[in-house]
């Protein structure tokens, strides 16, 4: 069936203040033939591919506030648009916290619902899990205007088939998420935070991996930074990388762990704040690209030569890793063509150095390059057939999982 | 579980009596082989004999009904369900034919691991069972990255003794733990006592190469690779589909490294409610404990009356048993932060684990809890439902007024830490009229659950056993949604067909663009 696409002029967006008034927007969509780009926060709209121009908005900012919360459930629900930062400070007043400490450019660090939509992880996921791992349970409303609840608020359930796995990390393609119940922690008695720089050449920071692994320690977070995101958060005069340790426990443990920590380079305790800095560093870099590479723990020291070495010449590029994950992720200023194209096309590289064969995951790129940006996972016969049976109509951000341009078309030629 | 322990060994098969719990929310009742799809054709039994004859070799197919006896029931007591046919493929190849075969002639088949699932999700019903048993090597062992490939066959307990020279273990250790296969265990996304600090099945594997209804293979996860996996969380919708979304060929776990040290704490209590308010001090207090296990007096005594004998007080009405573990700088601290918070809410002796004997022998009388019962009833229900923690001395109260209301003895032992009960009733299933108000309670049990914000299973799996009580817990479109992804996996529905959802929440949603 051919129909030529409905072209509709940009609308203002939805702003539902319940779960039935996302529904009403999704239903509208439908009936429309219109495409939605979901909202949490607003403040990551750029990362992620671009979704269909003609798409209308659908804000979530003012589908917030916490639920539920009883402390010694440690467990907590709250509407999707609700700000990490406001969970953070109602679980603070109780000695626990939520471990989603996604990057984030914006102050109040993202909605609950945007981070386990997009499955967005931080310093503390190897330690406290990842997103997948503390989402309890979610009500969503489905591509097909249905509100639906998956798992539920308690911290162990096998109830039926896993939707809240699903829709976690399925950048709303599937359902706009629009609450979410959470595990949370009871916060460590003593919170330590250890700036231990790194003397040697940069290339090779990440060797200490492997004294890493096999210390007498457990740190809450293992972060490594190049020496100019060490100079940006402040924690080195001496210019070089900087291994920021986060330990937690009761005080006999920590001190333990501070001495073992020793062992790994000359240390200094430091503010706990400087994970907040850490985690918005994008905004030293704006209209930066951002990308991450991720391969198997073992090979980090690999994978953070590989980054360093791709982005020589770029005296501006932020770059740190997540030894424990083998996650490294790089800030590259957009001005810094010749980085980004090694960045982009490392096959191109001149020299020899590792051969990295993990994968490179871009966050945040100009428009123009989305479009060669591989899409894998989205194209297999199963990813279809989930997004098929829950957003048959292609209305949930079309586009944004580099799904093509097919899609967007079926959008406009299906009929409900 | 071990299945003997709670049925007689010498009760005849087929005069097993109708299960107390088979009309549990009046739902199991519409369960039918095959269910799910409409009326199909009937399977040429001989034709689909003669071609997995042909895959797996004339011993690998049973067909006589004695054969057939050993696979007619799991861990959930009171059921018998003949399979049609049991298949056993030898290697991955001989298993991707079965399935190939199977999708030929359109025959329904279910799963089975080591059978001692405990919610009737391995019981074939009139259709085909395929044994995973001789699946059983550990393909590969990654000891710098924590990781091993293994065949969905291989014994939990086996995988932590092949993973133990690396000074690694896995850590899900369901009370089954000595038979349970990994596959099983990812069908069900098994848990376990020290599931409380290290999580459940689903946050330990890393990927599943699986074997689809049709004979698509297809990889799932990022596996051994270590990479960050692409596109939906597939992976994370595989693990607890209890066999219905597909068979796994290989499954990538994370291997977790053995602690530097471990305490272990025996706390005896007079009440459940101290009991229960210590739990809940201790979760809040900001320690996390490895485990934190719950077991009232009428379990107390059954274990301390058999060879399981753990040394637990006989006269408590609660006993905590308690572990920390990780590095030794700090441990004995927080033991001795533990033992003051139990004190506090009133044990009466808190001890110690003196040695690694004598740990192990706190550990067994937990682990061979539901054994010990067998000297007090022929049966025992395995009960297993989650509530939040704070809830935990309500409804504990509210579970001992519905056993005294219906006249049955209860025995609660429990992952206190997270809320998830198995509260679990010896009985005579001969007995029509206590089976009866088992049942009754047992519905009773799950609704006050429920009602405290909880769910109906926390690590058991629905299987047949809850498939009455999904209603309680979802609404219809919130089923539909999830019979919706298992048709993304099993279009047909051939895969254990009659589990986990009604097959009528499946029949209700047909609008969709083809």
């Amino acid at each position: 069936m051919v129909t030529p696409p409905v072209v509709t002029a940009p609308s203002e967006a939805w702003a539902p203040q319940t779960a039935i008034g996302v529904q009403d927007a999704v239903r509208e969509a439908i009936a429309t033939r219109a495409a939605i780009r979901i909202a949490g926060g607003g403040s990551w709209l750029d990362a992620g591919r671009p979704v269909a121009p003609d798409a209308r908005v659908l804000r979530l900012d003012t589908l917030r506030g916490i639920t539920q919360y009883t402390p010694g459930d440690l467990t907590l629900t709250a509407r999707a648009g609700t700000p990490l930062r406001e969970i953070a400070e109602a679980t603070a007043a109780e000695g626990q916290w939520l471990a989603l400490d996604a990057f984030a450019t914006s102050d109040d660090g993202g909605s609950i619902g945007a981070t386990i939509a997009t499955a967005s992880a931080g310093p503390l996921a190897y330690a406290l899990g990842l997103p997948r791992d503390i989402a309890l349970g979610v009500e969503v409303v489905t591509g097909d205007g249905e509100i639906i609840r998956a798992g539920g608020r308690v911290v162990k359930n096998v109830a039926g088939y896993d939707l809240t796995r699903l829709m976690t990390g399925a950048w709303g393609t599937l359902g706009v998420i629009t609450e979410v119940s959470v595990r949370l922690r009871a916060r460590p008695e003593v919170d330590r935070t250890l700036a231990l720089a790194r003397a040697g050449p940069a290339e090779s920071a990440a060797d200490v991996a492997a004294g890493l692994r096999t210390a007498a320690m457990a740190p809450l977070a293992a972060e490594l930074l190049n020496p100019a995101l060490a100079a940006r958060l402040g924690v080195t005069a001496t210019g070089s990388p900087v291994l920021l340790l986060r330990l937690g426990g009761n005080a006999e443990r920590v001190a333990s762990e501070q001495m073992e920590a020793g062992k790994l380079g000359d240390g200094a305790v430091i503010d706990t704040d400087v994970w907040r800095a850490l985690r918005q560093c994008e905004r030293y870099s704006p209209g930066a690209v951002v990308v991450r590479w991720s391969q198997l723990p073992s090979l980090v020291a690999n994978t953070w030569r590989h980054a360093v070495e791709c982005c020589a010449g770029s005296p501006e590029a932020l770059i740190h890793a997540s030894l424990e994950r083998g996650v490294v992720r790089a800030i590259i200023p957009a001005a810094d063509t010749a980085a980004l194209a090694r960045v982009l096309h490392p096959e191109d590289r001149p020299s020899g150095g590792p051969v990295f064969v993990g994968r490179r995951i871009a966050e945040r790129l100009p428009a123009r390059l989305w479009s060669a940006e591989p899409a894998p996972g989205t194209t297999d016969r199963l990813a279809r057939r989930v997004r098929m049976a829950f957003d048959p109509w292609h209305v949930l951000n079309p586009g944004i999982l580099g799904e093509g341009a097919r899609d967007a078309a079926d959008r406009h030629g299906g009929s409900p | 579980m071990d299945p003997s322990h709670s049925r007689p060994a010498d009760a005849p098969a087929d005069a097993m009596p109708a299960p107390a719990l088979a009309a549990a929310g009046g739902q199991a009742g519409g369960v039918t082989p095959g269910a799910g799809s409409d009326p199909s054709p009937p399977i040429d039994a001989a034709s689909l004999a003669r071609a997995l004859e042909a895959v797996v070799g004339p011993r690998g197919v049973l067909r006589r009904r004695s054969e057939l006896a050993v696979y007619t029931a799991d861990g959930l007591p009171g059921y018998r369900k003949f399979p049609s046919l049991a298949v056993f493929p030898a290697n991955r190849a001989q298993l991707i034919d079965v399935v190939l075969v199977l999708a030929e002639h359109g025959a329904p088949f279910v799963p089975r691991g080591a059978g001692t699932g405990l919610s009737g999700g391995a019981l074939a019903d009139d259709v085909v069972l395929v044994g995973l048993n001789r699946l059983h090597r550990v393909l590969s062992l990654d000891p710098e990255n924590a990781v091993a490939v293994v065949e969905p066959g291989v014994v939990n307990a086996a995988l932590t003794r092949a993973a133990a020279p690396f000074g690694l273990y896995y850590a899900p250790d369901p009370s089954s733990q000595a038979a349970c296969t990994i596959g099983g265990n990812v069908a069900e996304n098994a848990g376990g006592p020290h599931c409380l600090k290290y999580g459940v099945t689903l946050n330990h594997v890393l990927g599943v190469t699986a074997v689809l209804s049709d004979g698509e293979v297809v990889t799932l996860g990022p596996g051994a690779s270590g990479a960050e996996s692409a596109g939906y969380d597939l992976l994370g919708a595989f693990v607890g589909s209890e066999g219905c979304f597909g068979v796994a060929l290989d499954v990538t776990v994370k291997l977790t490294r053995a602690p530097q040290a471990v305490r272990t704490l025996l706390a005896d209590f007079m009440s459940m409610d101290d009991a229960a308010r210590a739990t809940s001090a201790i979760i809040a207090c900001g320690i996390l404990p490895a485990a934190l296990e719950m077991m009232d007096g009428p379990t107390i005594r059954a274990v301390e009356a058999s060879i399981y004998a753990a040394g637990y007080p006989a006269d408590a009405e609660a006993v905590l048993l308690a572990e920390v573990d990780g590095l030794a700088a700090g441990l004995d601290t927080d033991a001795g932060t533990i033992a003051r918070i139990c004190t506090a809410h009133g044990a009466r002796t808190v001890r110690i684990a003196s040695d690694p004997a004598d740990r192990a022998r706190l550990w067994q009388g937990r682990k061979k809890a539901f054994g010990a019962m067998g000297r007090v009833s022929s049966h025992l229900v395995v009960q297993d439902a989650v509530i939040p923690r704070t809830q935990l001395p309500a409804v504990l109260a509210r579970i001992r007024d519905i056993a005294t209301r219906h006249r049955v003895t209860v025995c609660n032992v429990f992952h206190a830490g997270d809320g998830n009960l198995h509260p679990n009733i010896g009985y005579n299933a001969y007995d029509a009229d206590e089976s009866a108000r088992v049942d009754l309670a047992m519905r009773e049990i799950m609704r006050i659950c429920v009602d405290a914000g909880g769910t109906i299973t926390g690590e058991h799996g629905v299987g047949l056993d809850k498939i009455g009580y999904m209603e309680l817990i979802f609404s219809p479109s919130s089923l539909a949604a999830q019979c919706r992804l298992r048709e993304v996996f099993d279009p047909e529905r051939r895969m254990n067909p009659g589990k986990v959802v009604p097959v009528h929440s499946c029949r209700e949603w047909s609008r969709r663009p083809s």
